[in-house]
Order: C-alpha cells, then sequence, then structure tokens
C-alpha cells in the first residue's frame, strides 16, 4: 500500500485546473507519478517516465518549485513540487543536464531572498534607529555617524563649500592682514597633537563680523572682525574656538543631525557618496549652520586650552566675547552661528584661573597697522 | 467537519458543523452564532510578532478565534463583514494559496496561515501590502469576497490579466507580473495609477467581481462635506 499523502500536484488536459495531488517517487532511471485524485485506491492511475523525456525547470510563485514537463501517454503533463525530500532526490538520481537549470534557479532564489532580506533589514534599520534616537537623545547615533565619516570625505565636502563661498567674495590674497591671520594660525595648529587636517585660511574683505571653519579645516576670517578686535590675541582666540570646531567635527555631528536619521543610517550602512546629494536637495548650507550649546562649551574649552599652550593670552578670547555679546551695535554676524551666553564667558574665566600661570609670547607684527588697513 | 453554505449571493453565510474536540479557526468578527457546546478562544496564530506584524501591516484583525466544540458536537455560523460571495476550497497538502487581506473568512486546524513579506514592488505596486497571507495544510478553507467570486482557471503557460484591486486568492504554482495599466483599464479611485496583474498559469486565480476601493469612492461622493 502506497502512502496516500500527495507531495506534488499534476496538471494536464485531463486533469482539473487546481492540479491533481499526486504521489512522486524518485528512482534510478526516472520518476514514478500516482495520482491520488481518485478516493477509490484501486483505479489509481500510476506512471514510469525516464529522465531522458524530462524537461526540468524551476517555477511557482517565488520560483521554488521543480517543475517537471513531460509528454504521456493520454497527454501532456506538467508536474509542480517543493516537497525538499523530493527535490533533494531528485537532484541526486537524475542526470547534471537535467539538474543544472534547477541549481541555476535554486541560486537565484537564494540571492532574491537576501536581496529582499537585505531591503527589509534596512527599512527595519532605519524604524529602529529612529525608534532608538527617540528613546535615548540621538547624539550618541550621530556621533556613531560622523565615526564613519572619512577625514577625507569630509575635506572634500568642505573643500567645495569653501571654493563656493569664496568664489563670491573679495579674497585678500596678501598683506599685513594675511600675514598677521596666518601666523596666528601656525602658532596654534603647531600645539595640536597628531592633527588630521591641514587648516586652510583665507582673509575675506568684508565689514562682516564674522569668521567660520568649515569641516576638513577650511578656515575663514573677515576683515569686519579683525577691526572689532582691540588686540591680536582677541581674534586668535576666536581662530582656536573656530579650530576646535573642526577638530571635534562638529560641523558635521550638525549636518547628520539636521540630515536625520537617513543619513545617519545610510552612513553607518557604508553609503557616504549619496550624502552629498542628499544634503543638496535639503538645501544644508555648511556657512549657516548654527553649533549647539554643548559644541560651543567643548569649542571654548578645547580653544582655551589650545591658546594656552601656544603662550597666546586666553583673556583676550574671553573679553572679544564678552564684547561682541554686550554690543549689539550693527549685526554680528558670527553670533548667529555660535550663538553666545553669559555664561560662556563665567566659564571661561573660571577655567582660566585653574590653569597655572603662563608668561605669552606676543606676536611679531604690531596690531595697530593691521586694523588701520 | 462539515459547512454549507446558507443563502449564496450577495449575503450569504456559513454554517460549519463541528463533531466533539473539532476546531476551526475564523476571523474574529466572523462569528455571528454558535451552539452551546463550542468555546470561543482567542489565540494570535503565528505567534505575538505574527499577530503584531498581520494587525501592522496587513491590516488584519489581531487575533484569529478558535472556535472549538470542546463540550459536544455543535455548529456555528460564520458571516464576513462585506457583502459578498464564501468560498469553500479544500486543500489536500499540497495545494498553496496565497490570500489577500480581507480574503479569509476561516479555516479548519489542519490548515497553516503565514504572512508573508513580498519584495518591494509587489508591495508597492500590487496593492495588497507588503504583507499577505498564505495558506497551506490539510483541510477546509474559507475565502469571502466583497461582491461575487469569479475563478480563472489558467493551464500551463496559459496568462490573464487581472486588476489588482479585484484579487482575491491565487494557487503559488502560478506567477505573475505587475504591469502598469493600459489606457483601456479604469485607474482604480484610490491609487490614482492603475495597476494590473499578468498571471502565468498553471493554477486558480479567484477574482471578486467589486472592487472594495472604488465601491469606497463611489460612496463618499454622496456623503455631505459638512464645513
Ligand atoms: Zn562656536
Amino acid at each position: 500500500m502506497i502512502a496516500s499523502t500527495p507531495n506534488a500536484l499534476c496538471f494536464g488536459d485531463e486533469f482539473p485546473a487546481t492540479g491533481a495531488p499526486c504521489l512522486i517517487h524518485v528512482e534510478g532511471h526516472g520518476l514514478t507519478m500516482t495520482v491520488l485524485s481518485d478516493s477509490d485506491a484501486n483505479k489509481r492511475r500510476s506512471e514510469s517516465v525516464p529522465f531522458s523525456e524530462l524537461t526540468v525547470s524551476a517555477g511557482g510563485l517565488d520560483h521554488d518549485q521543480l517543475v517537471a514537463a513531460w509528454r504521456g501517454p493520454t497527454g501532456q503533463r506538467t508536474l509542480y513540487l517543493k516537497n525538499p525530500d523530493v527535490i533533494r532526490a531528485f537532484r541526486q538520481a537524475a542526470p547534471d543536464h537535467l539538474t543544472m537549470p534547477l541549481e541555476r534557479a535554486a541560486k537565484q532564489v537564494r540571492q532574491v531572498r537576501r536581496r529582499r532580506r537585505m531591503t527589509w533589514g534596512i527599512i527595519g534599520g532605519s524604524l529602529l534607529a529612529a525608534v532608538l534616537g527617540l528613546w535615548f537623545g540621538s547624539d550618541a547615533l550621530v556621533e556613531l555617524a560622523v565615526d564613519r565619516i572619512p577625514i577625507e570625505w569630509e575635506r572634500k565636502l568642505g573643500e567645495s563649500a569653501y571654493h563656493d563661498f569664496l568664489a563670491r567674495q573679495e579674497v585678500m590674497k596678501e598683506g599685513p592682514a594675511v600675514a598677521a591671520v596666518t601666523e596666528m594660525t601656525h602658532r596654534l595648529t603647531d600645539q595640536i597633537p597628531e592633527n588630521p587636517y591641514t587648516f586652510a585660511i583665507t582673509v575675506v574683505k568684508s565689514d562682516v563680523i564674522n569668521a567660520f571653519a568649515l569641516p576638513g579645516g577650511y578656515v575663514v576670517v573677515f576683515t569686519g572682525l579683525m577691526k572689532k578686535a582691540e588686540s591680536p590675541e582677541e581674534v586668535a582666540g576666536v581662530l582656536a574656538h573656530e579650530l576646535n570646531h573642526v577638530l571635534q567635527r562638529h560641523g558635521l555631528e550638525r549636518i547628520v543631525k539636521q540630515l536625520g536619521f537617513v543619513a545617519i543610517v545610510s552612513i553607518v550602512l557604508g553609503n557616504q557618496q549619496g550624502l552629498g546629494g542628499v544634503m543638496k536637495q535639503l538645501g544644508v548650507e555648511l556657512m549657516t549652520l548654527k553649533f549647539g550649546r554643548a559644541q560651543e562649551t567643548e569649542a571654548d574649552l578645547t580653544g582655551l586650552e589650545l591658546l594656552y599652550r601656544a603662550k597666546i593670552d586666553p583673556s583676550g578670547m574671553i573679553t572679544f566675547f564678552q564684547r561682541l555679546a554686550e554690543k549689539d551695535e550693527g549685526r554680528v554676524e558670527w553670533l548667529s552661528t555660535h550663538p553666545m551666553s553669559a555664561a560662556r564667558a563665567e566659564r571661561l574665566k573660571a577655567e582660566l584661573a585653574l590653569l597655572p600661570r603662563r608668561e605669552a609670547v606676543p606676536f611679531s607684527f604690531k596690531w595697530e597697522t593691521i586694523r588701520e588697513k | 467537519m462539515r459547512s454549507e453554505i446558507l443563502y449564496p449571493g450577495a449575503f450569504p453565510m456559513v454554517r460549519v458543523e463541528l463533531a466533539e474536540g473539532e476546531h476551526i479557526k475564523a476571523e474574529s468578527g466572523a462569528m455571528v452564532a454558535c451552539s452551546p457546546t463550542i468555546d470561543i478562544e482567542s489565540k494570535m496564530e503565528g505567534g505575538f510578532l505574527g499577530a503584531l506584524s498581520r494587525k501592522f501591516l496587513t491590516g488584519e484583525k489581531f487575533f484569529f478565534q478558535t472556535l472549538r466544540a470542546s463540550r459536544g458536537a455543535g455548529e456555528v455560523l460564520l458571516a464576513p463583514t462585506v457583502p459578498g460571495e464564501i468560498v469553500v476550497l479544500d486543500l489536500d497538502g499540497v495545494s498553496e494559496y496565497m490570500v489577500q487581506k480581507d480574503g479569509f473568512l476561516a479555516g479548519a486546524d489542519g490548515v497553516t496561515i503565514d504572512s508573508q513579506m513580498q519584495s518591494m514592488s509587489r508591495g508597492l505596486l500590487g496593492g495588497e501590502g507588503f504583507f499577505i497571507l498564505k495558506m497551506s495544510g490539510k483541510g477546509m478553507l474559507l475565502l469571502n469576497s466583497f461582491g461575487a467570486v469569479h475563478k480563472i482557471e489558467l493551464k500551463p503557460a496559459q496568462e490573464y490579466i487581472v486588476d489588482n484591486s479585484h484579487l482575491v486568492a491565487w494557487s503559488t504554482t502560478t506567477t505573475y507580473n505587475i504591469e502598469k495599466a493600459t489606457s483601456g483599464w479604469v485607474a482604480s479611485f484610490t491609487s490614482g495609477e492603475g495597476f494590473v496583474c499578468r498571471f502565468r498559469g498553471p493554477g486558480l486565480v479567484f477574482i471578486q467581481s467589486r472592487n472594495p476601493g472604488g465601491f469606497g469612492a463611489w460612496v463618499r461622493q454622496f456623503i455631505p462635506v459638512t464645513e
């Protein structure tokens, strides 16, 4: 007595459109099919087909079924089976040229499944990141994402913004102001251990009171800011602060935060090229990125330390910040991207008081002559 | 287990007779009446996550109910929410069907219900959502439709084109491609964009004679807008 659990469906003219449930046995020379649709076991029809008469392919909704077709005694037969045991037995017994299309299809199915799993994985991952971000605040995720951005990519990002910006400005190529800013910057950058950035400094002729540093180390100082400063130490203070925004990668953190979780996920999953495009789409302007309060404090404190190491009097930084915050006469552009608070100057004063006194080394130029120009 | 469709046509109901100890899984809300010997258990088919994914991703109700004749033989009366036909399929252990959400009414306990993820394109364009139900196993399966059910029988390699909003169920021996409807097809009200499925046999495709989304849009035009 043959076990009566069907393991395949047979289609053909004399069978119902649903396919007739049948039992397939794989033997050394071919298949034996027993149609089980008749309830009377004595009337069951059996049919044997040698492998040589079969054509085999993969089919069905997910292309994971073995489809075998042949010409039977009473018409064309098409067999659909997905029972793994039978498929395995078939692959072992049948000649290679028959199983080859099957192996190819199986490989394709695996690829499709993997791709589908990956797509859903990315969707799931984005959702998870969004949920985690809402739960734990996004800062940890932002830092994780920023860590994955290579310096080289950051440099390209800053460079293109830098050139775009300078193309619309009156750049000072040489002169005492450029020499002074270059000297200040070198005094500072010489004190940065293991500096991965090469800083580029440009002085722009403009009355706007501003200075900024783009990701990757592109620093711009406006002559307006230099006019406002009463000593070179004040300008150096702003520079030290700006350099540390770069070193701490604050700009990148802001970008990632603004672009949101899609960007985070795409960076974490290794898609770095696409981010520049996303940024353009969302219209994130590097020059107008507003830093956060925590970032300001960090840049202040590390800036103070840098000034101290470079033997530049840090009190210049403090007095300049205080004066910029006090005077609202003529908008101070710098404050719009570096939000000032009374606590900032106080905090710097307190930090400075803790440092041992150290003799400052003056700059080689005379500030008054530079200011006049 | 025996079933009988009462009042065939637009407003049918199905009577399922259960021997003592037998049970049936029904879409929650499908039960209309039952003998006092029947116990109702709410069970989460496919575990909690399975139920959750069905709930959120297919819009299926969270639970299936298990109706069990635990205290003697009895009968249950089941009916779908929408007007339309009920179809009885007898799963033989090898035939499998994909069923669009809302198409499932009830299944014998030997019937296995799986939520299956579709590929992105099928999920986005097919209109059945990203998850559909896969029915396998052995025993009676009850499907319901909006309007009448029409069965399309496809021979091997025979093709047929169906508006996706009319799909109810199809055998897994078929394959289909989603295509943008050509101008002759009326775009569905809800999607605005018409998509059709080109099915290729062998196997069965069950379609419904009415389109729920289209009907909804038709009804909405009579609802006065308050401003
Ligand atoms: Zn700042």
